[in-house]
């Protein structure tokens, strides 16, 4: 098999953060400093190795990225101060772009002028079909009088859009997946036959870590405070994502419910997870006090910032419903839905929505090879020993 | 006996290590009148606490206690030990040094060096010459061939008995000496103010300093040298001969982590020489070099470095990331195999050694000197051609002042600096000749160094 080298390969991957990748001088202090390096996978030094080679078919293969959670012990104790932490960051954005065929994430990781374009062009979605309903209408829906959301945007129709939105996300999601499981697993002819049975019995594994995030804890006891952070943000943020798309109709109510109403406190703690998580993250990036946190991407602002929007719009509509104020509830629910389909699309395309898949799928895919090439060797261990049956 | 101080002198050497023993040797040869000084109660610098030089395997006391026998006893060089250098101001040309003597609670005039005051001491205290594995009392005699040979009471650990006073046959102890200030005036100085290794401690990754086992490189010197703190090699925690000692390389050198970018010089070769030497000393034991790369650029150093690869000493190119200890006191390594499949392991040895890096002793800038140059040793303005005039006029730098430097380098560099100061000297109207005319010989000597064969 021939190998593939690419000399400007630092340059390409250097426009998604880290510029510091040839610093590096190979000692392996690194590697030797993670805790979760170990096991057959062995970071960050050999991916920096392979970066600074140029060899792009090895890197896009790799999982090792998806394996880092950034303790930035590496990065502190680094001889040379080659920032190793935020090389494997700017991997996992660089990945990001390899797994979307489409090109999208890789304008936005390497334009802020894309992202910005991407954002405000998507929250003109809701805009226009919402000024399109109401201007075919006459304006006849619009209650001034008394909060009446749901004939200010149905709900019926708004699920019905965001379903369609959901399942375009959900086809992208899935195909940059695929991508990702077609490069880690190796082409076709090279790839080693894995039986479905390994397939589905390490299912288990994905979902554990979707759910747990659980490999975070193994960075030390001084990162299970931020393992924490992220699993309360991770909680509240699938719990909305259930309550506004399988909900929605149930959800978005004029009906005031009282306090005992899962429909009331489900929100509140989901709102109040949302913000706890949002506002740690962002307060650490602005502090700057933690390696993680000494060197943010625009990217690394967004999913945070747009958090807060949200909870704080959603908030809004909360209070201005209650309190009775028609317009004000009906702006800020605009503004909502037009900051959470940015979001939506945005994130899909780069970063923090999708390394939701990509870490437990890491993970996975790791464990299938790992089983698959565990029967493999037994099936060859056993075979000359054995003759064959006549 | 220490000499006189003189108030007015040719030239100031500040350290009297061996570079700085070398520029006074041969300042003071070429007629002119030199006085050192010396901030420890010896002179002899690092060097004097070495076992044996790389990569001639030659013994280092008996290279440096000659040298510093020599300064001792030349007519032409006094010697000023524990004492700072407070300030060097100009005056009409020449050098203004204010210097702090540091006060000794022993008159050095009557002190003959016995020792029965160490021998009548109670109090036993971490030797620091032994790198704080040996002991000694709070009055001492430096070390064994300590030059002066006088005794140096540390107040800090004295608990006030008397004992030594009592002991003292010559009346010596004067435990109400105060510091003292000293202006000497100077044509010209030299700056050997030498280095301090890194602390052990710089790293937490490495233990803190807090690791028993894990040892200085200037701690195995001790253990390696003849007169010893163990008179053999140990390990400190439970005295047991070693059988498996690692060396961590570039522990503090070029780490810009630990705010060292630059190489040392000095560490891959004294490693080297250190793993040779333990190798004779413990026959059986396993040495394994752990290092980011051997820098073996010397005259003779490549076959040195052959030589122990050959004698089966085991290097691994892996930077140390961790050190831990387990229930025995073991030092465990965290490293990654780079050279084989980068898997990441934990190496257990018996000993660890850390390749401390050099940084500068002294800050120039605090005598009002220039300011040293960005790694922090004393600047040099012309390094081609002229590596020890500094950006002072009149000051000159010899040795690892100037930065990190091996022991022939820094002689070398010891006698390129006394030759700028004589010709500075001359250049000012000061012949050299000498002042005494019973000093025959060492007029001769000065006839040929002049060239003023005519006389």
């Amino acid at each position: 098999m021939s190998t593939i080298v690419n000399p400007d390969l630092h340059r390409e991957i250097a426009a998604f953060g880290c510029d510091e990748i040839t610093r590096c001088i190979n000692c392996g202090n690194c590697t030797a400093v993670c805790s979760l390096s170990g096991n057959g996978a062995v970071f960050p030094r050999k991916t920096i190795r392979y970066i600074q080679l140029g060899l792009k078919d090895r890197l896009v293969a790799s999982i090792e990225p998806w394996l880092c959670y950034y303790c930035g012990e590496c990065s502190e104790t680094c001889p040379q101060q080659a920032n190793p932490g935020e090389i494997m960051m700017t991997m996992r954005r660089w990945l990001t772009a390899e797994y979307d065929r489409s090109g999208l994430a890789r304008r936005l990781y390497t334009s802020a002028k894309h992202i910005w374009l991407a954002i405000f062009g998507r929250a003109m979605i809701p805009l226009v079909l919402l000024a399109l309903f109401h201007g075919l209408t006459g304006f006849r829906w619009i209650v001034t009088d008394r909060v009446e959301l749901n004939r200010f945007a149905p709900v019926m129709w708004v699920w019905i859009a965001v379903l369609i939105h959901f399942a375009f996300l959900g086809y992208r999601v899935l195909s940059n997946a695929w991508t990702m499981s077609r490069l880690v697993l190796g082409d076709a002819p090279a790839r080693p036959r894995i039986p479905l049975s390994v397939y589905l019995g390490e299912l288990k594994t994905f979902v554990l870590h979707f759910l747990t995030q659980k490999r975070w804890r193994d960075c030390g006891p001084r990162h299970h405070g931020r393992w924490l952070q992220h699993l309360v943000l991770v909680a509240g943020y699938l719990t909305m994502l259930v309550l506004v798309v399988g909900l929605l109709g149930w959800f978005q109510t004029d009906a005031i419910y009282p306090w005992r109403h899962p429909q009331r406190w489900l929100g509140y703690l989901a709102t109040a997870a949302l913000l706890y998580g949002c506002v740690g993250a962002l307060a650490g990036r602005l502090r700057k006090r933690e390696q993680l946190h000494k060197v943010s991407h625009l990217s690394d602002w967004l999913f945070p910032g747009f958090i807060l929007v949200g909870a704080i719009t959603g908030i809004l509509i909360h209070v201005f419903r209650y309190a009775g104020w028609p317009w004000p509830t009906y702006a800020t629910y605009l503004i909502h839905l037009m900051a959470m389909i940015s979001m939506l699309d945005v994130e899909v395309g780069i970063g923090k929505w999708m390394h939701l898949i990509y870490r437990p799928l890491a993970l996975y895919l790791s464990a299938v090879k790992h089983k698959a090439e565990q029967a493999g060797s037994q099936a060859l261990a056993s075979d000359p020993r054995r003759p064959a049956p006549a | 006996m220490m000499n006189s101080v003189a108030t007015e002198v040719d030239a100031l050497v500040i350290g009297g290590g061996i570079a700085g023993l070398q520029a006074a040797i041969d300042l003071a040869n070429q007629g002119f009148e030199v006085l050192i000084v010396e901030k420890e109660p010896s002179i002899g610098g690092k060097m004097i606490g070495l076992s044996k030089v790389f990569p001639t395997l030659d013994c280092c006391s008996c290279i440096c206690t000659p040298r510093m026998a020599e300064a001792e006893h030349h007519p032409r060089i006094s010697i000023i030990t524990y004492t700072d250098v407070r300030r060097v101001d100009r005056e009409n040309g020449s050098l203004l040094a204010t210097l702090i003597r540091k006060p000794r609670y022993v008159d050095a005039d009557r002190c003959t060096g016995c020792r029965l005051c160490e021998y009548a001491c109670n109090m036993l205290v971490p030797h620091e010459f032994e790198g704080g594995l040996g002991a000694r009392k709070a009055i001492y005699v430096p070390f064994a061939n300590a030059v002066p040979q006088l005794a140096v009471l540390d107040l800090d650990s004295c608990m006030l008995c008397g004992n030594c006073q009592r002991a003292c046959p010559t009346g010596a102890i004067d435990f109400l000496q105060e510091p003292r200030e000293l202006v000497v005036r100077a044509a010209t100085v030299i700056i050997a103010t030498g280095y301090e290794m890194i602390p052990a401690g710089f790293k937490t990754e490495f233990g803190g300093g807090e690791l028993k086992n894990v040892l200085t490189a200037l701690q195995v010197e001790r253990l390696l040298a003849p007169h010893g703190p163990y008179g053999r090699v140990l390990r400190p925690s439970d005295g047991k001969e070693p059988e498996s000692i690692a060396f961590v390389q570039c522990a503090g050198s070029r780490d810009r982590s630990a705010g060292v970018p630059y190489c040392s010089r000095v560490c891959c070769m004294y490693a080297i020489k250190q793993a040779m030497l333990l190798s004779g000393a413990l026959p059986l034991a396993d040495l394994t070099i752990y290092y980011m790369d051997i820098r073996a650029f010397g005259k003779g150093f490549e076959q040195f470095y052959q030589n122990a690869k050959a004698m089966g000493i085991e290097f691994v190119k892996a930077k140390v990331a961790r050190i831990t200890e387990d229930q025995d006191q073991n030092p465990v390594l965290r490293v990654e195999i780079v050279e084989e499949d980068g898997r990441v392991e934990e190496r257990t040895h018996d000993m660890a050694v850390l390749s401390l890096g050099l940084l500068p002793a002294w800050n120039p800038a605090e005598a009002g000197l220039a300011a040293p140059a960005a790694d922090g040793f004393v600047c040099s303005i012309q390094p081609h051609l002229a590596p020890s005039r500094t950006p002072d006029e009149g000051v000159f730098v010899a040795g690892a002042a100037a930065g990190p430097k091996d022991i022939p380098d820094s002689v070398v560099e010891a006698g390129a600096a006394a030759m700028e100061a004589t010709a500075y000297l001359r250049g000012h109207g000061r012949s050299g000749k000498s002042a005494d005319p019973d000093d025959s010989i060492e007029d001769e000597q000065d006839t040929l160094a002049t060239g003023d064969v005519s006389a």
